[in-house]
């Protein structure tokens, strides 16, 4: 059994306590990050400007099959980054956020409706214009076997863009041996993001879920950990934003590109066609809350215009989120975030 | 092919050890060492053909719902899970609407014990109990001592498909009288030890559950038909200890006790004293008071020793003077046989008849040295003694 310890590994072990551990490594809000002369993104604020989270849509994009866009997705994307990030230009946009000798790690969402493969393409294109070597970037979600269901194509050579699951040696190897704590949680972490990378880009699908109201960036890194199952009551809150809080994570996430070209407004986070909602677009930020906070209001909106209840009269709202902003995680109040419409 | 064979043909040392057969050496574990434990599962583990994937079976117990949502009933739980999801417990998985067990014979966990491991001090005493666990557990202890396998979810961690079948069919041919299910959480791998048990009982084999009581009365109705003897760990009596020390609640647990009462079948109680969080003496006059008053005082009380462990590294391990505080409370309080546990060669390790208070049943670690239990009765004064004395009682013919 390849979780058992020896029993000097297992008298090692020390209990980490981490607990509310800032977003370090994203913008804070209003963040025009420039690159220092080293060319090493600075991530202090250069004003106390509100959080910007860009809605980059395009009708065409909910036609045919999101495969057919490609152009189309990787200019959305790159005007969405410029917007973000305050930018000249898009490569200006995504080098101040990566440095070319960072591994970053894409983590996608494959679990029910799953996130679109070109629009990882899309990313993966960006993170290559700011100089990245393609070998330094991993797509990564729990399982091989869900990833190669959504369409996305494994790869653990040595040469480019790798893409393989947490599990992908089977029995647990692929999760670290100790467990770390993090406010009420207590998982043994991916070692993609534990010892792999020094970034992270989220890419969620925007949308529902049957407990935490909404499956977006934060609920995502569930994904991240060895046990999500025992953390999905209370509306899973506060155990989202305890796992994004931990060092693992909250220091390392520089993007939210959630896929919002295939959403759902109900029954998730399986796929449903009866609650497809072809919404053709991306919703790009880099304040991790504040990404989060507009595409739970989206999916609200939406849910009304169909006239199904609000989450929170569903007794599911997104809790999570409301709480990841108090602790300082980023900015969930609405009214204080700039949405841009690309 | 799997391994059981070997598992009941060649005793490791540890194996000796726990039979207290050097016991010697469990003595200077237990002051000085990590200290053997009751039910953890040892060195040895399943090994054969790797499960690939998980073990997918049509579960038991749970209701359809709106949207191909479930609503599982097995445990007080009762997760509503949705389509692609999974449970608290991780592995009973809801698949286009219909629920799933992922854990139908995956064996982690194989092991030969002594029954006095489980422990279980009245139940056929110094025999042999097969014990084996798959993935998976319907609460989170802090300070569970088999986590490595009771918090992972049925592909994390290396298991061998076995079918109730074989099972049965080793543990008979080995004259094994008793099959455990045991060191994770047996509830969580309902359907496996339901079928298993019944047909060990077609064959003669007796079935333990080793549980934490955390189950609805339906299903513990049905499987109680099958089994022989379960181990209810009673963590504390307090909400409060449930809820932050074991994201679980203690009132579905004394339901449990009280049906397992009404059901007639044979049971102990085990309960972790943990310093300064369930030892407090009026907690465990509670306790004991409640126990005389809703299950009788034949049922036995195992006030066992702590060490730190999992998530709870940051207290010491229990005194045992506070394991024999604990043991006089409940006798005082009228329960006939209580024990202190985890603490070899400790005279609270011994059975004595409640009646003239003679020795009945010697321990030296998990051995049994002496037993002067007779027939089911005292062999001093006659007094009839609560527990299950011989196979017979329990399977007939
Ligand atoms: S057995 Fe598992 S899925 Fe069922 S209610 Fe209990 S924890 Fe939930």
């Amino acid at each position: 059994m390849s979780q058992q310890r020896t029993r000097r590994e297992f008298l090692s072990q020390v209990g980490v306590a981490v607990a509310g551990v800032a977003i370090g490594g994203v913008a804070a809000p209003g963040c025009a990050a420039e690159p220092d002369e080293a060319g090493k993104p600075n991530r202090k604020a250069a004003d106390n400007s509100s959080p910007r989270v860009a809605i980059a849509r395009d009708d065409a994009l909910a036609r045919g099959r999101v495969g057919e866009h490609r152009e189309l997705l990787r200019k959305l994307l790159d005007a969405a980054v410029q917007k973000v990030t305050k930018q000249a230009d898009a490569v200006g946009g995504w080098r101040s956020m990566f440095r070319p000798t960072d591994h970053v790690g894409i983590k996608v969402n494959t679990l029910g409706l799953s996130t679109q493969p070109a629009v990882v393409d899309a990313i993966v294109a960006g993170l290559l214009s700011a100089g990245l070597a393609a070998e330094n970037v991993i797509i990564w979600d729990r399982f091989d076997t869900e990833l190669a269901a959504a369409g996305f194509k494994l790869n653990k050579s040595a040469r480019g863009v790798q893409c393989r699951g947490t599990d992908a040696e089977r029995y647990g190897s692929g999760y670290q041996r100790d467990i770390e704590i993090s406010g009420e949680i207590g998982s043994c972490f991916s070692k993609i993001v534990a010892e792999e990378v020094t970034a992270l880009i989220c890419v969620p699908v925007l949308k529902d879920h049957n407990l935490a109201g909404a499956s977006l960036g934060m609920k995502n890194f569930y994904g991240a950990i060895h046990n999500p199952n025992k953390y999905h009551d209370r509306n899973c809150d506060p155990y989202v934003a305890d796992v994004v809080s931990h060092r693992f994570i909250g220091p390392k996430w520089r993007l939210t590109v959630c896929d919002a070209t295939r959403a759902q407004y109900n029954a998730g986070p399986a796929r449903h066609p009866g609650f497809a909602w072809p919404f053709g677009g991306l919703i790009v930020g880099s304040d991790v809350v504040a990404t989060d906070a507009v595409a739970a209001d989206l999916l609200d909106g939406e849910r009304k215009r169909r006239g199904l209840k609000s989450l929170e009269d569903d007794k599911r709202p997104a809790k999570h989120i409301t709480t990841a902003g108090a602790r300082g995680l980023g900015v969930a109040d609405l009214k204080k975030i700039e949405r841009i419409d690309v | 092919m799997d391994n059981l064979d070997n598992i009941f043909s060649q005793p490791t040392r540890r194996d000796l050890m726990r039979f207290g057969l050097a016991c010697g050496a469990v003595c200077a574990l237990g002051r000085a060492g990590r200290a053997i434990t009751q039910d953890t599962p040892g060195k040895r583990q399943m090994a054969g053909p790797k499960l690939e994937g998980v073990a997918r079976h049509a579960a038991m117990h749970w209701e359809k719902q709106p949207e191909n949502r479930i609503k599982c009933v097995l445990c007080p739980r009762e997760c509503e899970v949705a389509d692609v999801e999974r449970g608290y417990c991780g592995v009973r998985e809801n698949h286009g609407g219909e629920y799933q067990t992922l854990v139908y014979g995956a064996l982690c966990s194989a092991n030969m014990d002594p029954i006095e491991k489980k422990p279980l001090f009245h139940y056929l005493p110094g025999t042999p109990a097969f014990s084996i666990a798959t993935a998976g557990c319907n609460i989170e202890c802090k300070f569970c001592q088999n986590w490595q396998i009771s918090q992972f979810r049925p592909e994390q961690v290396e298991s061998t498909l076995v079918t109730p079948e074989r099972l049965v069919s080793v543990c008979k041919s080995r004259d094994c009288p008793t099959i455990a299910y045991t060191y994770s959480e047996p509830v969580i791998f309902y359907e496996y030890m339901h079928d298993t048990a019944a047909l060990a009982r077609q064959r003669g084999v007796g079935s333990v559950m080793i549980s934490n009581g955390y189950i609805q009365e339906k299903p513990l109705r049905e499987l109680c038909r099958q089994l022989t003897g379960v181990k209810i760990d009673l963590k504390a009596f307090t909400e409060k200890f449930y809820q932050e020390q074991c994201a679980g609640k203690l009132k579905p647990v004394l339901a449990t006790l009280e049906w397992l009462k009404d059901i007639g079948i044979w049971f102990e109680l085990v309960i972790l004293i943990i310093p300064t969080l369930n030892d407090s003496p009026n907690e465990i006059k509670e306790m004991s008071a409640w126990v005389v008053k809703h299950l009788g005082p034949d049922v036995p009380m195992h006030f066992t020793r702590f060490h730190p462990t999992y998530r709870l590294k940051n207290l010491p391990r229990t005194p045992v003077s506070t394991l024999e505080r604990c043991r006089k409370i409940a006798m005082d309080a009228g329960v006939h046989y209580v024990y202190a546990g985890n603490v070899p060669m400790h005279e609270g390790e011994n059975t004595y008849c409640h009646r003239c208070r003679s020795e009945l049943i010697r321990r030296v670690g998990f051995r049994v040295a002496s037993n002067a239990v007779k027939d089911g009765k005292c062999s001093k004064c006659g007094a009839k003694i609560p527990g299950v004395w011989s196979q017979g009682q329990v399977i007939p013919g």
